[in-house]
Order: structure tokens, then C-alpha cells, then sequence
């Protein structure tokens, strides 16, 4: 498959994905190893593909749940204010529940999602994300399961967007800048 | 792994099922160009992981975007109309759509859902199912693309669940009759 012109390079090869890949899966089944009812939650758009492939490594019992969201303002810089648009179909209390992000970048919707859930009472709350974003982060989470550390660079692909595209390419590539700095798609 | 002592076949082997998902990629290759910029709408839970490998192998520009739904029970079943849970980000008038599907059993909630997205004016509509049990048809629907037709057995894995598991399963199997009646 050629690469679209839009992408500068390959930040991440399709085969250093799969590697990781397996490697998170195999130490979330290890630590899951004991627990009932561990519940993934993927949030929409972005973690589909990442869920897809980390599910399938999965060695242990566990549900699948998406939830969707959206920013209050749809500026690239954002505050932190975010919309629940499609909750969990499962009551989350007394689960185990790892939280499935592809990219981690301000920290303002993880640690939203974590205070969300946190509040219904789950026997352990947890999240992994494919990637991080170091640079951009405004306020402190924990990522106890992560794929990834990525210069603050903008990345599509492996579920990842710009304005909607490049989304599903099967690697991460980095967008070149006169794109995103081009203003409208 | 536990849930694999459940399962009582494999159907459709974890070789068989990607070989396929590349064959259907290149069919809608082959149907869509980059100007179609086609939407891929992928109905929630089950087809997540379908949309994740065939979207994979697309070489034109697409997009892709969500609904989730959930039957209102007992009574609504034979008029398919399902409650949405989400709907789509996406204003599809004038967009050519094409639904992915995990598998078409009946036929009554695909129907209903093209009903649905039909109203809002499309380009056009196609539907793309992984899986198709023409035996358990009750309306016909046309579907465009289907990666297998499979027999009316219970079947799992792929994205396709009982009681929620078995969903990341990456073969398609036939689940053990007593695994499902036990919880009857």
C-alpha cells in the first residue's frame, strides 16, 4: 500500500504495532490473571483498532464496551470540558475496568473518564493507551499501561485522525506540517 | 484459554477470515474511488473488529464513523425497529454510506437501519457483512458484499459475542450447546 503524500514518515511500522501490541496484552492478561469481570472500555473514535488487536491477544475473560465523546469546543486547543455522548451499556460497579485510549496528549479526557468512573465504584479502575504525548500534558494522569512515548508531532493512522482522515492507515505515520498548518481539510 | 474449551468447531479459521477481509478490501477498492470519499458506518459492538481489519487494507480516501443500537425486547423483534444508542457524528446527505456489518441473521434490524439512513438522503447505500445466515432470513435485504455464509449455528468470536464473551475470539467458532443452554 503507497504511502498518501500528506505523511512526512513512518513513526511507527505496522510490525513495531503488532509487537507492542502482543507485549501489553500479555502483561494486562498476567495482571487480570485472577480478576472476574474485567471490562475494556474503547473510546470512540480513535481506540477501535487499537481494542480490536490488544482484545484479540487477551488471554483472560473480559467485555468489550465503547464509549463515545466529544470537547465542548472544537478548536485544537482544548480546556479539559468534555461530553459524554454514549455512556458504557454496562454497569461498571464491582468490575475491573481498563480504560482503552489510543493517544494520551493534555490528559484532560483521561483524567475525565477517570473520575467518571471512579465515582460508580469499580473494583479496580486502570487505563492503557497506545500512545503519549509527554510534551503536551497539562495535568497529571497515570498510564499504567502504554504503548508508546511520542514526540509532540501530529500522528494519524491506527485509529488516529486529522479532520477524519488517514484514520485507518495500519501504521502511525507523522502528518506533515504544512497539512495540519494548512487550515481546512 | 478458557473460553477456546467452549467452543465446539471452528468455522472459519483466523487464515480463512483475513484472507477473506483482503479479498473484500479489494472489492471495495475496486467500487469506491477517492472522490466517492465512501462512510463507513459500523454498527456496534460486533462489527468493530471487522471495520478494524477490512478498513486496514482501503486504499481510498474514507472515512468512518459509528451507531450503536439496542433492541427495545420482546415485541419489537419482528418489526426490527431498534432503539439508537448513538448515532452517526457524521450528516450523511449527499455521502455514499456503506454499512458494516458483523452478520445478517434475519435481516429486520439491517433493514430498519437502511430504512433509516435512507431518509437522510444519501448518494448511496451498501451494506458489508462479514458473516450472512440466508437460512435464517425473514426479509430479504440486498446485501452487496459478504464475506460468508455460514449455517444457522451459534456462532462466536470475531466481534460476535454470547452474553458478552467470546467477542475477541480471532476465529470465527460454533459455540458448545451447553455453554448457551446452561445459561438459559
Amino acid at each position: 500500500m503507497k504511502i498518501p503524500s500528506a505523511i512526512e514518515r513512518v513513526l511507527l511500522s505496522e510490525e513495531a504495532i503488532a509487537a507492542r501490541v502482543r507485549d501489553l496484552a500479555a502483561q494486562i492478561s498476567a495482571d487480570y490473571a485472577d480478576a472476574d469481570h474485567l471490562v475494556l472500555v474503547g473510546v470512540l473514535k480513535g481506540a477501535f483498532i487499537f481494542m480490536a488487536d490488544l482484545a484479540r491477544q487477551l488471554t483472560v475473560v473480559h467485555h468489550v464496551d465503547f464509549i463515545a465523546l466529544s470537547s465542548y469546543n472544537r478548536g485544537a486547543v482544548t480546556t479539559g470540558a468534555v461530553r459524554l455522548i454514549m455512556d458504557t451499556r454496562v454497569n461498571v460497579t464491582g468490575r475491573h475496568v481498563l480504560i482503552v485510549e489510543d493517544i494520551v496528549d493534555t490528559g484532560y479526557t483521561l483524567e475525565y473518564l477517570l473520575r467518571t468512573f471512579h465515582a460508580r465504584h469499580p473494583a479496580s479502575l486502570r487505563a492503557c493507551a497506545l500512545l503519549s504525548k509527554p510534551e503536551r500534558r497539562q495535568t497529571e494522569v497515570l498510564v499504567d499501561y502504554l504503548g508508546f512515548e511520542i514526540p509532540d508531532v501530529w500522528v494519524v493512522g491506527y485509529g488516529l485522525d486529522y479532520a477524519d482522515r488517514f484514520r485507518t492507515l495500519p501504521y502511525i505515520g507523522a502528518l506533515k506540517r504544512e497539512v495540519h498548518e494548512g487550515g481546512k481539510k | 484459554m478458557g473460553l477456546r474449551d467452549d467452543v465446539a468447531k471452528i468455522l472459519i479459521s483466523e487464515q480463512e477470515l483475513q484472507a477473506r477481509v483482503v479479498a473484500l478490501g479489494h472489492g471495495l477498492n475496486a467500487m469506491y474511488t477517492d472522490a466517492d470519499r465512501p462512510l463507513l458506518v459500523c454498527v456496534l459492538k460486533g462489527a468493530f473488529m471487522f471495520l478494524a481489519d477490512l478498513t486496514r487494507h482501503l486504499e481510498m480516501r474514507h472515512e468512518v464513523d459509528f451507531m450503536e443500537i439496542s433492541s427495545y425486547g420482546a415485541g419489537t423483534v419482528s418489526s426490527g425497529v431498534v432503539r439508537i444508542l448513538l448515532d452517526l457524528e457524521c450528516n450523511i446527505e449527499g455521502r455514499h454510506v456503506l454499512i458494516v456489518e458483523d452478520i445478517i441473521d434475519s435481516g429486520r434490524t439491517l433493514e430498519y437501519i437502511t430504512r433509516n439512513l435512507r431518509t437522510r438522503r444519501p448518494a448511496s447505500l451498501r451494506v458489508c457483512t462479514l458473516l450472512s445466515k440466508p437460512s435464517r432470513r425473514e426479509i430479504d435485504v440486498p446485501l452487496d458484499f459478504v464475506g460468508f455464509e455460514v449455517p444457522d449455528e451459534f456462532v462466536i468470536g470475531y466481534g460476535l459475542d454470547f452474553a458478552e464473551e467470546y467477542r475477541n475470539l480471532p476465529f470465527i467458532g460454533v459455540l458448545k450447546e451447553e455453554v448457551y443452554q446452561e445459561r438459559e
